[in-house]
Order: C-alpha cells, then sequence, then structure tokens
C-alpha cells in the first residue's frame, strides 16, 4: 500500500493571539484505514483565457477518496482561474493560491472546469484517485 | 497589514518510483491586489448531536461574491466509515472522510452559493475557519 501523507499549516497575525492550525491526513481510499490511495495524475499546464476547460481528462471512478490539489504559479496579482464543479462556481484560484479538496466525481457530469482570467495562467495539479476509466483507442 | 499564510506539504516515498516531496505556500492575499486578507471566522467547531441531515455552514447571502474568500475544513472523527459531504449551492464537492481536511477558494458569487455539510452519521465534529476577503 502507498502511504502518501497531506499536512497543512495555516498562520496569521489577524488576530490578537498568533494563530497556527496544522493538520496531517494520510490519503487512504474510501472508508478505510488499510488501503491509501495508489494512483496518481501529476501535471503542470498552461490555461489559456477564453475557454473552460476540462482540468481531469480522464474519468475518475465515481464517489471514491479521491483528492485534487490545484496550484496557480501565476506571478501576476490580477491572474487568476475560476474553478468550478458540473458548472458550479467554487471559487477563484488567485496567482500563488492552492487548493487541496476531496473530489468525489459523483456523477458523469462533475468535472472539474477551469477558466483562466487575465491572462494565461501555468496551473499544477494532482490527483490521487482510486482508479480511472480508460478510453479505449 | 496581516499575514496569512497557508502551506501544503504533499508526501510520499513509495507512490511512485521518485519520491514525492511537495511543499507550497500561499500568503493569503485580496482579490487581485497584494494586501493581506482582513478578515476570519473561526477557528471553530461544529458537533451535529444528533440528526444527520444536511446543515448550512455558511451562508452565500452574507459574504461578497466574487472575493478571494478562503476555507478550512477538517474531520475530526476517527471513524473511518465516517464522512461529511460538502455540497456549494446543492454541488457536491466531495466527501470529507475521517482525518481528512479541506483547503479551497470560495467565491460566494451569489446568495444561493451555501456551502453545506451533511454528516454521515450522528455526534461527528466539524472543524472549520473562514478567511474572507
Amino acid at each position: 500500500m502507498a502511504i502518501t501523507t497531506a499536512a497543512v499549516t495555516l498562520t496569521s497575525d489577524l488576530l490578537s493571539d498568533n494563530m497556527s492550525v496544522s493538520a496531517s491526513t494520510t490519503c487512504m481510499k474510501a472508508g478505510t484505514t488499510a488501503d491509501g490511495l495508489d494512483q496518481i495524475e501529476y501535471a503542470i499546464v498552461e490555461i489559456a483565457t477564453g475557454d473552460q476547460y476540462d482540468l481531469i481528462c480522464s474519468t475518475p471512478t465515481a464517489s471514491k477518496g479521491s483528492k485534487l490539489y490545484v496550484k496557480n504559479h501565476s506571478i501576476d496579482e490580477t491572474y487568476y482561474v475560476e474553478i468550478m464543479i458540473d458548472a458550479q462556481a467554487i471559487g477563484r484560484l488567485y496567482a500563488g493560491d492552492w487548493m487541496f479538496i476531496p473530489a468525489d466525481f459523483h456523477d458523469a457530469n462533475a468535472d472539474v472546469e477551469i477558466t483562466a482570467l487575465n491572462g494565461t495562467n501555468k496551473i499544477e495539479y494532482a490527483l490521487l484517485h482510486e482508479g480511472t476509466a480508460l478510453i479505449a483507442s | 497589514m496581516a499575514t496569512t499564510t497557508a502551506t501544503i506539504t504533499l508526501s510520499s516515498t513509495d507512490l511512485l518510483s521518485d519520491e514525492l516531496a511537495l511543499s507550497t505556500t500561499a500568503t493569503l492575499t485580496g482579490a487581485s491586489n497584494s494586501t493581506g486578507i482582513t478578515n476570519t471566522e473561526g477557528l471553530a467547531r461544529k458537533t451535529l448531536a444528533s440528526g444527520h441531515a444536511e446543515y448550512v455552514l455558511f451562508d452565500g447571502a452574507s459574504y461578497t461574491a466574487a472575493k478571494a474568500h478562503k476555507l478550512y475544513l477538517k474531520n475530526t472523527s476517527t471513524d473511518a466509515g465516517q464522512s461529511f459531504k460538502i455540497t456549494i449551492n446543492g454541488e457536491e464537492l466531495g466527501l470529507l472522510f475521517a482525518g481528512d481536511w479541506a483547503f479551497f477558494p470560495w467565491s460566494a458569487h451569489d446568495n444561493d452559493c451555501d456551502i453545506k455539510i451533511d454528516p454521515s452519521a450522528d455526534s461527528m465534529t466539524l472543524e472549520y475557519m473562514l478567511f474572507t476577503d
């Protein structure tokens, strides 16, 4: 079993007390503690403005324990990508931002869609998953 | 100006032939500017003592649309079979299993863009924090 660990640390001086929150999880298959996610798609792409694209071109198995990491490598603070799932806006990933979500691709329409705004955005992503439906050649 | 950072580390020594050691830090700023994010709600915990119906965690109508809000969530459960279903305006984002966390941008693009949680069992606890622009 592959062991992949995802850890986060949030720090801030927004409050009167300095904040530091940390969490770490081992990326497991859905509903298990014994079997880690053992497949990955890891890539970097340049997304031009003008169109909405499916970030993940394959079809991961639905309702599993998949985890999706996305980072916007843009430097210009006005550049961002709009992240959508099945045409529902999730949020804007601005230059330098990253996100990490459970992505369960719960039905055939639940694609992760991405649109670049204000310029070509360089996007890094990693999908840890339990399997995908490969396209027959 | 307040400085808020978010760091992720993804690591594995046996997933690929080469070690995976990905780490990056983002400084959270406002939409299309370099000013540090200025507001936060949390850190907070919520336990749904009985019943496990869907629950509104954040109401889209209460936050300015099209900004750089960021949300952190963690399922504190230790039972591998327990998960929170996370939805935004009814669209399922994913299942947050025991011990898992998530961090993502939220655009709150209209009044219907609520973030809802639906625990799979009674007495589950969610830890969360919202940074708002």
